[in-house]
């Protein structure tokens, strides 16, 4: 499995067959990036060059919708944050420190762009995503135990 | 002069732009296949063709964009190519210090009527291949200025250097020793489609040749053919050549000082 295979698409990406029919490759995204997590795809597979990915580990999107408002080809649709739907983060209780007792730690819950609804906190304390979870990776980003794993949306088209 | 100097301009603003990018500063974002100047988009027409044949789908930032270029085609014709595009420069300064360092000995006209179907024959394979195979607009990975630019986008927004760098100056190399312009000529898909919208205008700017005025004593080495980095005579553009003709004007200069015969001229 190649470094590049995990990414996400950027939010406002549809399926990734629509998106890849509209994306130009012209870059636009990754360069109004404000948190710098959009990066275009290297190499020269002649479909995929230039396509924009992100890589949650290496800088997750917030979800400020930068990239859908610019983008010239609607490859990134302008869609309300609620509807994004870039992946979706699965919690591994084997290694959350809440989960296993451990500490009472929250990076996941306080970092969500969609705060308290994407991941709730059952009993006030226990991290559970929700099916709200835009697959952004921001949770994937700041889990200093690598529990959460965002699985981006084409795995499960 | 004029036309190296606005060359040398777009090609370094095209360097400038990933780099304030990086900067955070967005007035002014894109490549060469999409590009937007505080709201005001540019896009490639071929790039634009692809999207709305696939997905029946416009918008205004690309129509704009495409009419834009398509609009300057028309009335000025492919001056796209010797004026703006950097791997027209790139090619363009190849061919003139290969021509210094390595004179021709024979007349450098050399350009066959026949070799502008070499790049109709590549342009219709590639639309056939997309529209049959592809999902995602393939012919855009054969835009030279494209890469040019995702060049730099990649190094200032990625810290990565692009395999493509090398792609480039091979490309450049090989057109230096055999001192023909190889991919405008034969490959650039690009400009198939900005020549095709140019015929559409027979009014449009062209290279006129005023016989009267041609004082060059010596037959053979004209300046004006000598100065045609793309190897057409200018004395005899009419004989279907001129399709090639990008106005770059470097002719007119050379026959400024021997009488100037030749001029741009909007004619038929």
């Amino acid at each position: 499995m190649s470094k590049d295979s995990g990414f996400l698409r950027p939010p406002g990406a549809r399926s990734e067959k629509e998106f890849l029919v509209r994306c130009l490759q012209c870059g636009q995204c990754a360069q109004v990036c404000i948190f710098d997590c959009i990066h275009m795809q290297t190499g020269f597979n002649p479909f995929i060059a230039g396509t924009p990915i992100i890589n949650p580990l290496d800088a997750p999107c917030h979800l400020c919708m930068r990239c859908s408002a610019i983008c010239p080809s609607d490859a990134l649709h302008d869609i309300p944050i609620e509807n994004v739907k870039m992946g979706f983060a699965k919690l591994d209780r084997e290694l959350c420190y809440t989960w296993k007792g451990q500490i009472i730690c929250r990076s996941c819950f306080e970092r969500c762009p969609l705060k308290g609804m994407a991941i709730e906190l059952e009993r006030g304390e226990y991290p559970v995503i929700t099916d709200k979870c835009a697959g952004c990776g921001v949770c994937e980003h700041v889990c200093s135990q690598g529990a959460i794993k965002t699985i981006p949306t084409r795995f499960v088209e | 002069m004029c036309r190296r100097t606005l060359q040398i301009f777009v090609a370094l603003v095209f360097i400038l732009i990933p780099w304030l990018n990086s900067r955070h500063i967005s007035f002014v974002y894109g490549n060469f296949l999409s590009f937007n100047l505080a709201g005001f988009p540019l896009a490639d027409p071929l790039a634009v063709l692809q999207i709305t044949i696939k997905n029946a789908y416009l918008s205004f930032d690309l129509i704009t964009g495409a009419l834009v270029a398509l609009a300057i085609a028309f009335f000025l014709g492919t001056v796209f190519c010797s004026w703006i595009c950097p791997f027209g420069l790139l090619s363009d300064l190849g061919q003139t210090i290969s021509r210094s360092v390595m004179p021709k000995v024979k007349n450098t006209k050399d350009m066959k009527s026949n070799e502008f179907k070499i790049k109709i024959v590549i342009f219709l394979t590639g639309l056939a291949g997309f529209l049959t195979f592809s999902t995602t607009p393939v012919l855009n990975q054969f835009s030279m200025p494209a890469w040019y630019s995702r060049i730099f986008q990649f190094i200032f927004t990625q810290n990565h250097f692009s395999l493509a760098i090398a792609f480039i100056l091979f490309v450049l190399m090989v057109e230096f020793f055999s001192k023909k312009m190889l991919w405008c000529r034969y490959v650039c898909p690009q400009s198939v489609l900005l020549i095709l919208f140019k015929q559409l205008n027979p009014g449009r700017l062209k290279v006129d040749f005023k016989t009267d005025n041609c004082f060059h004593p010596k037959k053979g080495q004209e300046p004006c053919t000598n100065a045609c980095n793309l190897g057409l005579d200018p004395k005899h553009l009419a004989s279907g050549l001129e399709t090639e003709c990008t106005n770059c004007g470097d002719c007119i200069v050379a026959c400024s000082r021997y009488g100037q015969a030749l001029n741009y001229k909007f004619k038929r």
